[in-house]
């Protein structure tokens, strides 16, 4: 009898180590054979003068090297960050504000809050053809409203000065309702007695927002701050679509110049040279604002349990 | 009384204000619906006609080109990824939620951080290895990369369902003799059957939306819809009524999704749970 026990538990362990092989080996194999070999692959091209059409050779760190050495380069990167720190600016002032005006409990609130998070489902390239459309300088609208405010009409898509504009105006208008979100997720975690003892207490609104609101908010607003920056410094599709990366390159992305060296100049070694200086960029970033979000190198257990 | 109606007067302060907030964020969306509504001519006309005989002249325009076509191919590629991605992925969420072993929260993060991975630095190595094996401008090269970004994305989101489960469900199938298989299969699984749901919405409008993948690794068999779109722009040059239709028709399916997911955008757009 103790014997027959035995050998269940040891079929059961059996079968339990078995099941576990079936749940993680496939998932791993896949993503270490899709990820990992890619990704190595693509560090070896960008050490290589890899022009398509050539036989690829090795010069080491040339293709950065050259790459540092370029103004484009630099304005492109330049370019980038600009249009990362506006955007995120504007994004997070505009979200906050719009946050606390769509938290209050109203009836058909639930409606306006389904179709103001609609612009972040769309395909940023159909947010980009939207714009093109509503900024083209003869007959878009953005032109006709200036031109009827007494403002003078603006070549918003060719002109150096206000190209950038059209990138940032089109990623603010598809991804502050994604801020918006996160915002009222945060003000829904609020205790209601913590809102009604600041009322009873007759506590000033900036003692309100410094004390109540801004504890609830720091987790929200730090995955603002997060996917958000991570998402514009890959931006590719708006200005693809909206721009062509110009005029000049003055509204170019490190990601649409990596896909220029690519297909236009087949440059394949200095397109990898980029697409790692975008990954080590992110990776610089995410890993300083997970730093803030939790010292420990691991998904903020404050996440999870503040409901976010 | 007085206490009453300011009440009232506050809530319709709000209530005007959000208004205004919402119809100044739809207000896009509604002009390309009313200018794929629209001839040639009207679109130009400024001040902008508001009311206008619509015409689906654009629509049927749209039906007998090529785009239709295109987003089938969307379709079909959004479909296969997210099947195979849920099917990978509830697996290993599962196996995350109940067997934790020393390091998954280091491996949680890895996989995580695939889904920040800049596209750009996926496609290149892609791109080359598969113009080396005749996958270029085929669906199978479409779904493979999808797969990337879908099934660490399924593991994710569906890990902060299974935790959800009660253990004691899975205690008790044990005690009637159920194995390990067993349980996850006929208890775990349906019982996460929302998380599956939401998980497969948000990896079919995500695999929609993609654009620069499709870019790189496809030329005309293969061409998914947002590639589609950006062409047809090229094109079409000024013909913005068509444009605006075939962009009208490749929202719909997206669209309809997010009324499905309203509840669970969190979830969905960042890596979190909601309560």
């Amino acid at each position: 009898m103790v014997e027959h026990i035995d050998v269940l538990v040891r079929r059961r362990r059996r079968e339990e180590r078995r099941f576990q092989l079936l749940l993680f080996l496939p998932t791993i194999v896949f993503l270490v054979l899709m990820v990992l070999f890619p990704l190595v692959y693509s560090v070896r091209i960008s050490f290589y003068d890899y022009v398509r059409g050539r036989e690829p050779r090795f010069i080491g760190f040339g293709n950065y090297a050259q790459l540092f050495r370029s103004e484009q380069f630099w304005l492109v990167t330049w370019v980038t960050l600009r249009i990362t720190l506006t955007c995120l600016a504007i994004e997070m002032g505009l979200g906050l504000l719009l946050g606390f005006a769509l938290s209050q409990k109203v009836p058909g609130m639930g409606v306006l809050r389904v179709l103001i998070f609609l612009p972040m489902m769309l395909a940023p390239l159909v947010a980009g053809l939207f714009w093109r459309l509503l900024l083209d300088q003869t007959f878009g609208l953005v032109n006709f409203f200036l031109e009827r405010l007494g403002f003078q009409a603006v070549e918003w898509l060719t002109d150096p000065r206000f190209a950038i504009w059209g990138i940032i105006i089109t990623d603010v208008w598809q991804w502050t309702p994604f801020v918006v979100l996160l915002v009222l997720a945060g003000l829904g975690t609020i205790p209601q007695e913590l809102q009604e003892a600041a009322t009873l207490d007759r506590a000033s609104p900036w003692m309100r927002f410094r004390n109540i609101y801004l504890p609830y908010l720091r987790m929200p607003i730090l995955l603002a701050v997060l996917f958000r920056s991570i998402d514009t410094l890959k931006m590719f599709d708006v200005p693809y679509i909206l721009t062509g990366g110009g005029p000049g390159d003055l509204t170019t992305t490190l990601s649409l110049l990596g896909y220029r060296n690519l297909f236009s100049f087949f440059k394949v070694g200095v397109a990898s040279a980029i697409s790692w200086f975008v990954v080590i960029i992110v990776n610089v970033l995410v890993n300083i604002l997970l730093k803030i979000l939790s010292p420990r190198r691991k998904i903020p257990q404050e996440m999870v349990d503040t409901g976010l | 009384m007085r206490e009453e109606t300011k009440v009232v007067v506050r809530r319709v302060v709000f209530l005007v204000v959000a208004l205004g907030i919402t119809l100044a964020f739809m207000f896009p969306l509604v002009w390309v619906v009313l200018a794929s509504l629209k001839t040639r001519l009207e679109i130009f006309v400024l001040p902008p006609k508001w009311i206008f005989l619509p015409t689906l002249q654009n629509y049927r325009d749209i039906f007998h080109s090529d785009f239709m076509y295109q987003l089938r191919n969307s379709l079909l590629v959004a479909a296969i990824s997210t099947g195979v991605s849920l099917v990978f992925g509830s697996l290993t969420a599962y196996g995350f939620s109940r067997y934790p072993i020393r390091g998954s929260d280091n491996i949680l993060f890895w996989i995580l951080s695939l889904r920040m991975l800049p596209p750009i630095a996926v496609v290149i190595p892609f791109y080359l290895l598969f113009r080396s094996l005749g996958l270029l401008d085929t669906t199978l090269a479409l779904v493979l990369v999808y797969c990337i970004f879908n099934i660490s994305f399924s593991i994710w989101v569906l890990k902060g369902f299974f935790d959800e489960i009660p253990i004691e469900l899975e205690e008790a199938a044990k005690l009637d003799g159920y194995s390990p298989a067993q349980v996850f299969f006929r208890v775990s699984l349906p019982l996460v059957r929302p998380g599956l749901a939401t998980t497969a919405i948000f990896c079919l409008i995500q695999s929609l939306n993609e654009f620069l993948v499709a870019l790189t690794l496809t030329t005309r068999k293969a061409v998914t819809a947002p590639v589609g779109l950006a062409k047809l722009q090229t094109f079409l040059g000024t013909d913005w009524g068509r444009i605006s239709a075939a962009a009208v028709i490749f929202m719909i399916p997206v669209v309809v999704f997010t009324v499905f997911v309203r509840n669970e955008l969190i979830r969905g757009m960042s890596f979190g749970r909601m309560r």
